[in-house]
Formats: structure tokens, sequence, C-alpha cells
């Protein structure tokens, strides 16, 4: 398939938004010089190439007798810069495609779903498979029979938003059911710290409101705790959060880094590195609390007007309940942190300002009990006044979420511009309709299509649902419902992103699920187990309308201009649900009428940009930039208003004070030991046995620790040549194949005959996972290291994985019994040197497959051949 | 004459001057100044992770390679067909019309950063981005996407505040004239930690000396609440320490070298007063 011959142009430049939330709000934006047809190159955004930067008005923050302001570009990260390998990657797929041994008239074949290959066929043949399929699956079972996968992240995108525009056609089409994305990457803060302090959505703090200035201002301490501000914002905020840690160590902030990797924030930033071993930070927390109980160094009286359940928690902590003082000694042989160091942390801690930092994810809040930690460290927080000037939590990215101030630690600005009504996909107003009447949340997919019935606690869209939700308990299938037999995703990351996918493997080859259709750009991840497979372009190739509001800079409001013709037979995904419904003669009902360019002007007229500035200007500017709120430094800092008034500042907790002890919990679930109303310190139990403690540790001796990587979003970029070339992404094997990296101490290296650079087999009864062994001091002792999202190669479908597809072997149980969290970090393996030439003996076809040396995987490896 | 200086300091890995560079180039062709890089394996600005120092003391420190835009040059008159000119405004550029592939520059080059390019039978290295300051912009790639500020480029006189706290880096024997100029290049650091065994307690405040064995130089600092004490910044060579706090026992170290950096680990000082310190606040 060649791309059409572009026609002669001058040189000219464009902007557009680049960050990768997937939904329509941006912090990455980018100038795009084009010329002939073709991508010159990809600059940051100079806010003042159109604008005086005097006109800007850039805020000024002021500590210290010093001051930062924002960049006069945006400060993109090398995500967004190397793009142009993502827009042209040897994976993109450029025509529909079918899968060969896939007959909807007669032999499906589900057990080969990611064996099989693929032939091209055209845009109307699929487009008669797929509706021809949807109205037998409607007829024969009912409407709810369709699952939509269609959340996560991905490029950002209003009008061509990347997931979710099929949702509209489905509810025209009488309903469906819904993969409840049941809110990731903040598994502890959403099902644990929301019980102490409330926070409805994420569950981490809101007001966010100045609390960097507060911190520059106040704060003797930082601490990072499993936070990587230089890795999790990338992808989100872009890089301000980078200049934001130098100027804190420049105005003698101490920054603390608790996490068992040496993460790239702490490699340098950190003043204090204490490596503490993986999900036992609850024990941590609660030997903190001991010191200060026992040594009268928390704040009484702030204790005695702004919580409640303090008493019990004391009884818990000083070893009433359960007959275990929670003292140094005690944390240290869990932990892995010297008894001095946590008497030092703990002393100190309680004579000095300290707020705590987070991103999102990281080792502290996605393992097995994910919401101790994530409660104990906001009792903490509470304990030395919460609230008082330099004592708040703070997010170092994703700043303005959902659009709104409070959810801004930075400067605000005096316009939050949105274009959710322009959105067609997940996030625009399709989100305010009722959930389906079936849902199945996203980590309990695997059960639901093997063992139904299941049923669950708790459901949520955006994260936006209120904690109420999680004492609501749902079943599938639903009263009245058909169990699901048709697929429909436009999302590629279940294998790479979520719990115990080889399982998941299983559930997606199983005969019960008849049709899987799945759109996207990149043959990638779950596309490879689809049986149609349709061509999306990239944002590139459409155009569009966005807002940045992310990245603390600056504010602006941009048309998200189309910089090529779409690759191939590519269409996006809302043009490919118009087609669908266009032959489901719905095309009216769906598009309400509409032209993109007329959902583009809704969305700039809907902004709340458009009494400033024209349309048309807009189109002639490229962008507006939105100027500070010149109040901004008259808000006041995060829960100050808490911290002085309780009474007229209520958390959104039933008795509007923070919960040492939760009555909910204990009157909805009274006999739940995985999350008992006070937080405990659980090494393992019922629901996961991933401890040292336990003794599985004696066949899988290591902690595996995974956060959000470094070179990728999840599972987005990872076939992006100039990263892959980077040491740190990709270790080259001795094959030639560019294996993940996993991280593993010399000691640990040594002691099973690993040097740099071995291919290596991860393993734990879940299955295996392939990568290159990095071995670095950057891990302690006892763990291992991986990103996750690293592209599934499957040797074994569901078995045995060559790309590094670390969740494949994740545990499948939710974070507890009752919190319906994923688990994705600090799980048992062992590592071992991998015997490669007999397993390219076993397995000659997985490891003769068409392979990139730059790019990896590349779509011929599932094209049949010719001859076939 | 034109300069880039780069602060080590303010470098925080993201390689975005690295993808920069590549954005730029290649399926660029940019004549006369460069032909197009091929897309993968050519690194005319190469940054690499230094990790420094043993669990639990460990930084990591980013090495910058770079064609250092030599004064004195060593690849143009190892070019036997002249295809190397340095301009006026001290730019090297190694021409693609008149380069035919002899490759004695990439051997003659002390930095490794001239490439081969085999399809184009030239070699191929950073060119400052001449093809952009020659139409008007204001730096490189690389400088532009630099989020930090790590990159700073301009010409040599309006950089001297940062070029008087910089140094450059000549390979032994040889006066490259460099106009690629480092702030913060990684020296070697000894880091310790020190302790009370029998209070099992962080010693915060005791006096730590290192001493340079060949030169004689003396520096001290005190160790942190947690007992943590950082030297940074030392040359290479044998070294003795001491460190002392009243009432304890003094810990001495005769030797050490810095050929790597060192983590000296856990220092336990011996209590001249048992009786206070044996009393543990956590027994």
């Amino acid at each position: 398939m060649v791309d059409k011959t572009p026609e002669k142009q001058e040189e000219r430049t464009v902007v557009k938004g680049l960050c990768f939330i997937g939904v329509g709000i941006d912090g990455n934006t980018i100038e795009v010089d084009l010329k002939d047809g073709r991508i010159i190159r990809i600059n940051p955004l100079h806010y003042d190439r159109q604008y005086r930067a005097e006109l800007l008005k850039p805020w000024k923050m002021q500590a210290r007798g010093k001051a930062i302001s924002p960049s006069m570009k945006s400060l993109i990260p090398p995500l967004s810069l190397a793009y142009k390998n993502r827009i042209f990657s040897p994976n993109r797929v450029l025509f529909p495609l079918k899968r060969i041994d896939w007959d909807p008239k007669g032999a499906r074949n589900p057990q080969n779903r990611g064996k099989s290959s693929y032939v091209r066929i055209s845009w109307d043949e699929a487009l008669d498979i797929i509706t021809g399929e949807m109205k037998r699956v409607i007829g024969q079972y009912g409407p709810h029979a369709i699952l939509s996968q269609s959340d996560g992240h991905g490029e950002t995108g209003a009008v061509h938003s990347p997931h979710g525009t099929h949702r509209r056609l489905l509810r025209l089409l009488g309903g469906y059911t819904l993969q409840c994305r049941n809110t990731d990457s903040w598994e502890g803060w959403y099902w644990g710290a929301k019980h102490v302090w409330g926070m409805e959505g994420v569950g981490q703090q809101v007001p966010a409101t100045n609390t960097m200035l507060d911190i520059a201002r106040n704060a003797d301490w930082l601490l990072f705790w499993g936070c990587d501000p230089e890795t999790t914002s990338w992808g989100f905020t872009g890089q301000m959060t980078s200049r934001l840690c130098y100027w804190f160590t420049e105005l003698g902030i101490k920054s603390i880094y608790i996490c068992p990797d040496l993460n790239y924030g702490a490699a340098i930033h950190a003043d204090k590195w204490i490596p503490i071993r993986p999900n036992t930070d609850a024990a941590l927390h609660l030997a903190i609390a001991w010191i200060w109980i026992t040594e009268g160094l928390y704040d009484k009286d702030y204790v005695t007007d702004h919580t409640v359940g303090f008493d019990k928690f004391e009884a818990y902590v000083l070893g009433e309940e359960d007959g275990l003082a929670k003292t140094p000694q005690w944390a240290a042989e869990i932990t892995g942190v010297p008894s001095r160091i946590i008497k030092t942390l703990a002393r100190k801690w309680a004579s000095k300002r300290v707020s705590i930092a987070h991103g999102n994810g990281g080792p502290m809040i996605r393992g097995s009990y994910a919401t101790e930690p994530g409660r104990l460290e906001v009792i903490l927080l509470g304990m030395q006044g919460l609230g008082k000037p330099g004592c708040n939590q703070v997010k170092m990215q994703e700043w303005s979420l959902y659009g709104q101030h409070e959810r801004n630690p930075m400067p605000r600005s005096s316009i939050m511009p949105t274009v959710f009504a322009a959105d067609r996909g997940w996030s625009g107003p399709e989100r305010l309709e009722p959930l389906p009447k079936q849902i199945i949340p996203k980590d309990l997919i695997h059960d639901a299509i093997l063992h139904p019935p299941i049923s669950w606690y708790g459901k949520s869209l955006l994260s936006r649902d209120p904690v109420e939700f999680q004492f609501e308990r749902y079943t599938y299938p639903a009263e009245g419902c058909s169990e699901v037999h048709m697929i429909w995703a436009d999302t590629a990351s279940w294998i790479t992103s979520w719990n115990d996918t080889n399982t998941y493997i299983k559930a997606i080859q199983s005969p019960k699920i008849e049709f899987i259709l799945s759109q996207n750009p990149w043959l990638e991840n779950d596309v490879q187990f689809a049986d149609i497979i349709l061509p999306i372009s990239t944002k590139f190739e459409v155009e569009d309308i966005g807002v940045e509001i992310l990245s603390g800079q600056f504010n602006t409001i941009f048309i998200d201009s189309k910089c090529i013709e779409p690759r191939g037979e590519s269409k996006s995904d809302y043009e490919v649900t118009c087609l669908i419904a266009d032959r489901l003669g719905l095309l009216k009902e769906y598009t309400e009428g509409k032209s993109v360019d007329d959902w583009i002007r809704t969305g700039f007229e809907t902004s709340g940009a458009s009494e400033h500035i024209s349309f048309e200007g807009l189109r002639e500017k490229g962008y507006w930039v939105i100027p500070p709120d010149p109040q901004w430094e008259q808000y006041p800092a995060g829960l100050i208003g808490f911290h002085d008034d309780p009474g007229n500042n209520r958390l959104q907790t039933p008795s509007g004070k923070l919960e040492f002890y939760s009555q909910r919990l204990a009157d909805h679930f009274p006999n739940d030991k995985e999350r008992p109303p006070v937080p405990h310190f659980l090494p393992f139990g019922e629901s996961h046995q991933e401890s040292l403690f336990h003794p599985r540790s004696k066949r899988y001796p290591l902690l595996m620790v995974s956060n959000h990587p470094r070179w990728r979003v999840h599972s987005q970029h990872d076939d992006m040549t100039w990263l892959r070339e980077i040491p740190t992404c990709k270790v080259k094997g001795p094959d030639g194949y560019f294996y993940e990296p996993v991280w593993i101490h010399p000691s640990d290296a040594e002691k099973r005959g690993l040097a740099k650079g071995d291919v290596v087999t991860i393993f734990n009864e879940r299955g295996g996972v392939l990568g290159g062994a990095h071995v670095t001091e950057r891990i302690m002792p006892g763990s291992v290291y991986m990103d996750h999202g690293a592209r599934y190669d499957p040797i074994v479908p569901g078995e045995l994985d060559r790309g590094g597809a670390i969740n494949t072997i994740t545990p499948h149980n939710t974070t507890s019994k009752n919190a319906t969290g994923m688990v994705a970090s600090g799980f048992l393996v062992e590592v071992e040197k991998t015997r490669l030439d007999e397993l390219r003996a076993k397995y000659p076809d997985a490891f003769d497959r068409p392979y990139d040396e730059g790019a990896g995987l590349v779509v011929e490896r599932l094209i049949a051949k010719v001859d076939d | 004459m034109k300069a880039l200086v780069i602060d080590v300091s303010k470098c925080n890995g993201c390689h975005n001057c690295q993808i920069a560079c590549k954005d730029e180039h290649v399926g660029n062709d940019w004549p006369p100044y460069a032909g197009p890089q091929p897309l993968s394996g050519q690194f005319w600005i190469k940054v690499t992770d230094i990790e420094r120092g043993t669990f639990p003391k460990v930084k990591v420190a980013y090495k910058h390679d770079i064609c250092q835009h030599c004064g004195n040059a060593p690849c143009i008159p190892a070019c036997k067909r002249k295809a190397i000119i340095r301009r006026d405004d001290g730019i090297v550029l190694i021409k693609p019309d008149r380069c035919r592939g002899d490759r004695n520059c990439v051997a003659a080059c002390p930095y490794g950063v001239i490439y081969f390019n085999e399809n184009l039978n030239i070699a191929q290295k950073c060119t400052f981005c001449a093809h952009l300051l020659d139409k008007g912009a204001k730096e490189p790639r690389c400088v532009d996407v630099c989020p930090t500020g790590a990159l700073t480029y301009g010409e040599e006189e309006e950089l001297k505040n940062l070029i008087d706290k910089a140094e450059v880096i000549e390979p032994a024997g040889l006066s490259t004239k460099p106009r690629v100029y480092y702030i913060a290049l990684p020296k070697r650091f000894v880091a310790g930690a020190v302790y009370d065994p029998a209070a099992d307690e962080c010693i915060e405040g005791a006096l730590v000396t290192l001493n340079n064995r060949e030169d004689g130089v003396s520096l001290t600092t005190g160790t942190d609440e947690f007992g943590d004490f950082w030297f940074e910044g030392l040359k290479v060579g044998m070294y003795s320490l001491s460190v002392e706090k009243e009432g304890y026992g003094p810990h001495k170290i005769g030797s050490l070298s810095t050929q790597q950096d060192v983590n000296l680990g856990d220092i336990g000082l011996i209590s001249l007063n048992d009786k206070r310190s044996g009393k543990g606040l956590g027994d």
C-alpha cells in the first residue's frame, strides 16, 4: 500500500496537541512544519510566535528570593517529539483485515485467536460483515450481547476521539454492555484514601489550588512516595514538572524518594533515597505513627478537631488490637528500611513542614491491598495538621484534570477552556448518559466471560462517580441481559496494561465470543486477537479542535490541524462509526446532522474562549494563549480552609472529617479483613499472597515492581525507533531482538549467573515473559523492575511472551475482596537465564516472524502469504 | 564564534536533544549543509546514562557526545578532498556534495562523533543546524527542545558568564580547542552513612574529613539528619577519611581510591558512654 502522492505546497506551520491521555484535553502542544504534504519537523509550540510575550502576562511564582515563570515554549516530552516514528510505523494497519480462519458463515475458530494470520479485505466487505454480525448478535441475544471496550489512553482528540465513538451508536441500537474502566493508576487512593478523606474523583487531594506555591514558600521536605516526576508526567503534562523539581531543590527543599527503585526522578533530584520493599509501605506508615504516638510528636489539637476514630487507630498501632506493637524494629524487618532511618524520618517529619508528592501509579499505590497505604498516608498527613502551610498532598501531573480549576496546583488561568461538547467519544456528552444496564469492570472481563455469573462492588466511568457506588453490589449478567458474544474494541491495551492478562487471552479465545471487531492505527497487543481489524488514522491525518489545560504553563485553545492525508485506507474512529451508522440507517441520528467542521465550531463556541477571539481569528493564528487569572495568587492554598475551619469546610466523608476509623466501611463490610475500618498492614491474605513472608516466595523469591513506563504511555509508543535506540528503553539480545529491560541488582544477578544483556525469563505460576537483563544498582536487592506496556509478542498465547508484556503474569484478583481495583505491581516472580536456542527450536514460527530492528514488530508478521 | 554550553547538572535525561536532531535530519535533506541522516544508528548528539555509586548511594549523570566544532579540528586536515570546512562563525561542516566517502575523518575525530552513511557514501555529523541558523533561527533544534535550559547556544563572548564556570574536554595530548563547553561534568563522590549501632540511631552532625593524600587538600562536611555525608566533585586519586563526633570514638579509613565513585556504606561509631547509648528508643 503506497500513500497518496502529495501535491507541492509552500512550507507552513500548524498547531496540534500531542499528549496521550486519550480525551479532549492536552498538555503537550506542538508546532508542525509541513511542506509538499510531508511533515518536516515537530517543534514545541512557541507561545510567543503569534503573540507578543508581554501580552501573555506570564505568571511568576516567587518564594525564598527566587522566582519561576512559564517557559515561552511548550515543554514536550520525547514521546511527542519522536512521533513521526509512530505515524510511519511499519506496524500501521493500512487497510481492513479479516482473520484468515474466521468465517462468519462457517467455522469461527476462536481458539486460534492470537495465532492466525490475516487477509486484506475491502471496506465494503468489512462493513457488510460488521453490520451483518451486529444485526445477527442483537437479533439472537439482544443488544447487551455486544461488549464495548472503549476507554483508556491514546492520542488526544475531540471530534476524532480515539475511544468511545461507538457508544452513542450502540445506545441508539437499544443498549450494550460497557466495559467500565473502574479506575486504574489510582487504585489505593480510589478504593482506600477516599474512605478517610472523601476527595471524590480520583481520591487524591482536591483542592490542589496553589499547592505548588505553598510548597515553594513553606515546605521543608517533599516526600516523593512511589512517585516518578520524570516519567509519569510526560505523556500528560509534559516537562514543567521537571523544572519544578529543580526549582524546589534550588529553594532548599529536601527531596526524599521512598520507593524500591531509584526512578528517573530520584536519579537526579533525590537528596535522600529510602529504598523500601514493594507492598510494605503500610508498615512504614504504621511505624512512623508509632513513634509519633509514643513520643507525643503529633498535632493533638488538630486530631481532636479534624478527625474521628483516632482511638481505634491508636489501639491498632500500639498493638492493643492484635498484640503487635508497630515499632520501627517491627517495620524494619518487613520493609527493609533500617529502624534508625524510620525513627529519624518520623521525628524530623514531626518537626518540619512536609508535603507528599504523587503522580499516577507508582509502587505504593498499585500493589495488593493498596487501599491500606493509600489510607495510612492520609492519616499521617492528618496527624501533622494536613492543610497547614507546607503540608499537603500534591500531584505532579495531569493538572486541571476534568477541566477543573481546583485540580490544578499551578497558577490559575483566567479561563479553563474545554471542548467536551465537540467530543464524540467517551469523554464528551456521552459521559453524561446513564451507564448501560449491563456493565463489567475492566479488571473482571476475563472472569465475566469464563466464569459467569460474577458480582462485585463499585462502578466507575471516568473515576468521577460518587464513593457510594463502592457500596453497591452489581452482577453480570444483569437481570434480563444476555452474556456478551461480540466485542467492539477501539482500544488495544488490555493485555499490556491490566491484570492476569494471560487469563484474559484464554477468555477471548472462548467460543462464547463469536466476533471481535478491533479498530486501531497499529497492529499491536489486543488487535492481533480480533476477527476483523479496521485501519484507523493517527491524529496527524485529521482536523480537530483542542485545548491545552494540563501543562501548568498556559492554557491554550487551538485548531488541531490536519497535517497529512490519511495513510493507506485509514479513517478516524468517528468516521468509522459514521460508516457503520450509515449502513444501519442511523447516520443522521448518530451525527445529529452535523459535519466534522460543524462539531469543531461547536467545540469552539462552547469552549469559553469565544468571547475573546473569533473562530476566524483562531483559524488564522492557529492557537490562542489564555493569560493567567490576575488574582491567581489570592486563592487559598490546598486544604488550608479545612485546616483553619473544618466545620465550614467539611470533607466529603460522612463525618466531614478525616476518618481514621471508617464507620461506613464497618457498616457495609463488617467482616472484611482485607480492608478493615482502620487501615492495617497485610502481608498476604485471602485475595493475595504476594509477599516474601508467604511460602510462595520460596519458589518465586523476587518482588516485581512495575511502574508506568519511561519511554511509553502504557502501551503507546513501543514501536518508536528513536526511543528504542536508547539503552534504557530496550536491550538488544544476541538474536538481534530488542527485549524489554528488566532491572536486577548485581547481587541477585550473580546468584542466577546473569550478566548485563542476557535474555531472561521472568515467571510465576501465571506464565512467563522474556526480558533483557539490565544489571543495575538502581533497584534494591530482592526486587526486580520492569516497565509495563511493552508490546505483546506471544510465543505461546496465554503462556509465554517474548515482547515483555509483564502484565500477562500480574495477579488475577482485585485489590482486595471488596475493592475492585487491579494489582499491577509488587508481585512474586523468579528470573532465570533463557535458553534461547531451545526455545527457538521448539517454537520456530514465533521466532522467525518478520521483524524490524528499529521498530520491532511489523504488520507483515500477521499477513497471510499470497499462496497460503 | 558560535559555542554550545551544556550544563550537566540541569540535564534530566529526557533525550529530547538526541531526538530533535533525528526529527530534523532523518529523511530531510539540507543541501549544502547535510545529507539526510539514516533512520537509526547515528547520534549527532548522543545522551548516555552514567550510573554512579552503589546501592543505596546511587545517582545518575547524563553524558552528551556531540561534535565539538573544534577550533583546531583534527577532521579537517584528515580529509584529503577538503570536504570539511570551518565557517567564519566557527561551525565545522562536512560538505555532503564534496565528501566522497574517504572515512579518514571518522578515524581522526577523537570524540567519536562522526558517522559514516553507507547508503549515501558520506561522513555525517552535527551541523549546529546551520541550515536553520542561516535562515534566522536563534539556536539549533537540540537547544530549543531542552525543557530545563541545560543547553545554551550563542556567541562565545555572550556566553562568557557560563563559560567561566565550564570546562572543555580535550583528549590527552591534543589541543582541539573545542567550542562545546561543559558545566558540572561529574567527577567522583565519596558517600556514607554514620550511625550509632548500640542506640540504633542515625548520627547527625558528625564531622567527616576527607584528605587527598597526593596534594594534601582537606575537605570537611557534616552528616545530615539521616547520618548521610556526600563529598562531590572529587578528583580521581587516593584519599583518607575520618569521622568524628563528640562522645564517640573516631572512625578512620587510611586509604581509599576514587577510581570509581565510592559508597562507604554504613559506618558505626562506638559510643564512649555505654550507659547512654545502650538504650534505644524502640526498646
